[in-house]
């Protein structure tokens, strides 16, 4: 995906970061059933394979500014989407990205 | 009485209004339409039709229709009416302009189930092949996302287990968030028929629609739910199974992840979920709970149809994983007369779902991000594609509202319209630099575009539609298209315009392009439906001529076992109030469809010449109504008015109405909130007040939010 910079025209979330934090919440809560580290992979894996690239560096830019109002278990689920290591095969939820 | 006019030809198609796809055969003189007859070989309808199919026909030649390209460079101007060369040039040329300025990923596109499965292709391979992004989606997206995303993660595919015809050997018949005998009314026939032979029925559902009580049709039992409670109700029913003991362990282990069941028995089983506790919080009788549960596990053939009352919802994944799940537990796949079974609302959404037309997979449901699936499409279209997935519809306006989405391409949608609080969605689109609606009229969204392409109705095309019970048939041209081209040659011409080469002598061609590249589609071809007259997919070496049941000896899934999802409740954030302390819920009746642009064009008008609110006994009372009575309906996101009646089909707190006609504007009031994993809206549960209008008020439907252009700057600043 192309960098935004190259495009002085945009800038910002390219989603108002309140509708994105309810939404991110909401996957959250579909995934808190689950023994916790596979409801982070689930996070991650649902982040993966249906977020628009843009969605997901906001959300993790918002972390890194505290990530205010998110549920922790969103928060662990996110960051596991900063190294692609992450990305496991015995995913349990949506189809693996 | 005999036809006065001797038809001088015949074709057999499709209708193109529900999701039963009732086959027809078209009589012509000449250009015009004289009459539509039901098809006696049709498999989905054995020549029966409904009152939508048989007379709503005439739209084909309103005098509505537009006949000419149209293009503005800017909103306010008045259309000029320019030569299709010229459209596509101006089209092309905005499009690209825009990528220049705002990057690859500022446009998209949207298609639309009134199409057929070669446009819906083509329309994907247009954003993928051609704009460079993976920005498509499908008005899927808005009804049975979640089924797709429900049923692939419990059962591997996300579509009907069944053909309709099985219904005829279901002993058990449980509808949910459903109202066939309107909505899907030859289906609903057959059903009815079972009911009389002894079937019994369950359904869940706010209204006591026609389905629970009217003629031949009387449900069991009815879960009168209040709106926004389908996972705890469902977790409920299976609550019951698994205390006890009604499920079928040996299909499970046979069948199943037998390590996933027992997690989902022990959530289920909790005493969170029992009949006790959640019957008062859904506004249901506990030991009706237990009645359903009892009667659909007994079977031995209990069958499950769904509609867009369980999929339009903040839970609506959920809740679709909640029917799957039940079905597997009580081993209700794999044979005639059982399955879950997603009722689709229009004429191609299993087409709509299949085709690729989405924003994270290509045809079959596979993924953008899996490099394999993307190779064979690079070899295919000679392009290097995408490797991220895209945004979804409602994301798109999210985005044009912040200046990231200026452009878009919408096929046989109309959003303003059809799309949940409107408000947001014209302010979006009036952030955007080129929209090209491609459609049969100048509708809502249009008054928001810079391009307008002349549509052809599926009476003027050829093609194929998947109808909900998966079966593909074929789409044949009656009458010549009115402005010239079918719409998949208007979709091949933009392509051509900005530069992609690529031709098809006819849709046939097409179909056999996207039969290379979709595994369940492999075996379609024109020359099959010829031969055979219509085939369920999976069609491919396997079963050549299609397929009736799936999931017999195993589930599409990676190990060929169904599995269970974990389905806690989680409530809506869209809860009565002082404020707002009605729960509205909308639906469709028989003789119109949908939003009504076809049918509202028609004679069918005279059975339903306008929406109506309907209401209980005491929340009338309270509010000092009576019949006939103009009410405003007012949300946290807007207002509109309507009339309304009194019904005995509503609870107290809960009212109800049909969105068919655009005066109506029900969406100016639905909510911006949206299922978890797909962001398919929640229309069905709106927290409002009704009040009565005094003569002195202007009718009139407006905005409670602050002003469109306001909300963009807004956003931009931020």
């Amino acid at each position: 995906m192309e960098p935004t910079d190259e495009h002085p025209a945009v800038s910002g979330e390219v989603i108002d970061l309140d509708r994105l934090i309810e939404m991110a919440n909401q996957i959250g809560d579909f995934f808190s059933p689950y023994p916790p580290q596979r409801g982070i992979e689930g996070l991650r894996n649902h982040f993966r394979t249906y977020w628009d690239p843009r969605m997901r560096s906001a959300l993790l830019a918002y972390i890194d500014d505290g990530g205010e109002g998110l549920s922790e278990l969103v928060v662990t689920g996110a960051r596991l989407l900063e190294d692609d290591a992450a990305e496991k095969d015995g995913y349990y939820g949506p189809p693996k990205a | 009485m005999p036809n006065p006019r001797r038809p001088e030809k015949e074709t057999v198609t499709i209708c193109a209004y529900c999701g039963v796809g009732c086959g027809f055969k078209a009589e012509t003189i000449g250009n015009e339409i004289v009459r539509m007859t039901p098809w006696k070989e049709g498999k989905a309808n054995h020549g029966h039709s409904c009152v939508k199919g048989r007379f709503a026909f005439d739209y084909y030649r309103h005098p509505d229709r537009v006949k000419t390209p149209l293009i503005r460079s800017s909103i306010d101007e008045p259309w000029k009416e320019v030569s299709w060369e010229e459209a596509f040039a101006y089209a092309g040329s905005e499009l690209r302009r825009i990528q220049e300025k705002y990057g690859r990923s500022s446009v998209g596109g949207v298609s639309s189930s009134r199409c057929t499965n070669e446009e819906i292709f083509l329309t994907m391979k247009f954003v993928r092949a051609v704009l460079g992004n993976n920005n498509i989606d499908n008005c899927a997206r808005i009804c049975h996302s979640p089924t797709q995303f429900g049923l692939s993660a419990t059962v591997g595919a996300g579509a009907a287990s069944q053909h309709f015809d099985s219904i005829l050997q279901a002993d058990v018949i449980m509808v949910v968030g459903a109202n066939p005998t309107e909505g899907h009314p030859v289906f609903g026939s057959m059903m009815k028929r079972r009911i009389r032979q002894g079937a019994k029925l369950i359904v869940i559902d706010p209204r006591r629609t026609e389905t629970v009580d009217s003629p031949h049709c009387r449900a069991d039992i009815h879960l009168a739910l209040r709106p926004g409670n389908n996972v705890a109700i469902l977790n409920s029913i299976a609550h019951v199974i698994v205390r006890e003991n009604l499920h079928d362990p040996e299909f499970i282990k046979a069948r199943c992840e037998w390590e996933e069941f027992e997690p989902w028995a022990e959530l289920v089983g909790s005493d969170d979920y029992s009949p006790e506790r959640v019957g008062p919080i859904a506004g249901v009788d506990p030991e009706d709970i237990r009645r359903a549960a009892r009667i659909y596990a007994s079977g031995p053939r209990s069958t499950i149809y769904y509609g867009l009352g369980v999929t339009e919802h903040s839970q609506g994944s959920t809740g679709v994983m909640c029917l799957g799940n039940l079905a597997l537990a009580c081993g209700m796949y794999g044979r005639e007369g059982v399955g879950v079974n997603p009722l689709r609302g229009q004429g191609n959404v299993q087409g709509g779902s299949c085709l690729g037309s989405w924003p994270h997979v290509f045809t079959g449901y596979r993924f953008v991000t899996d490099d394999a699936t993307r190779a064979s499409f690079e070899a295919e279209w000679g392009v290097d594609l995408d490797p991220e997935p895209g945004l979804r519809l409602p994301n798109m306006f999210d985005a044009a509202l912040t200046g990231h989405f200026k452009g878009m391409y919408i096929l046989g949608e109309d959003p303003v319209q059809s799309d949940p609080n409107q408000n947001h969605i014209i302010a979006a689109l009036r952030n955007m630099e080129c929209v090209v609606v491609h459609d049969i009229f100048l509708n809502e969204t249009s008054k928001y575009a810079h391009v307008l392409l002349p549509g052809s109705s599926s009476l003027e095309k050829d093609g194929t539609f998947t109808n909900a019970e998966r079966r593909i048939s074929r789409v044949r041209k009656v009458v010549e298209p009115l402005a010239g081209y079918q719409d998949w040659e208007v979709t091949v011409k933009l392509m051509n315009a900005m530069g992609y080469d690529v031709e098809y002598a006819h849709a046939g061609e097409v179909l056999d392009e996207l039969a290379r590249l979709s595994p369940a589609y492999s075996g379609a071809s024109f020359e099959l439906l010829e031969r055979v007259g219509s085939a369920q997919w999976p069609v491919d070496t396997n079963a050549p001529e299609g397929t009736e049941v799936l999931h017999v000896k195993q589930f599409p899934r990676a190990n060929g076992r169904g599995t269970f999802m974990l389905t806690g409740f989680v409530p809506t954030r869209e809860r009565v109030s002082d404020q707002y302390p009605l729960l509205l819920t909308t639906g469709r009746i028989l003789s119109q469809y949908n939003v009504g642009t076809q049918t509202r064009r028609t004679a069918n008008s005279q059975w339903h010449p306008e929406d109506v609110l309907e209401m209980s006994h005491g929340d009338m009372q309270a509010r000092g109504l009576s019949d006939g009575d103009k009410v405003t309906v007012t949300s946290r996101f807007g207002s509109t008015q309507l009339k309304v009646i009194e019904s005995t089909r509503v609870n107290p707190g809960v009212i109800y109405t049909t969105f068919h006609h655009a005066e109506s504007k029900a969406n100016a009031v639905t909510s911006d909130l949206s299922d978890w994993a797909t962001n398919c809206p929640e229309y069905k549960v709106t927290a409002v007040e009704v009040t009565k209008v005094t003569s002195a008020e202007p009718a009139r439907a407006h905005s409670t939010t602050a002003e469109p252009e306001t909300r963009a700057l807004v956003a931009e600043e931020a």
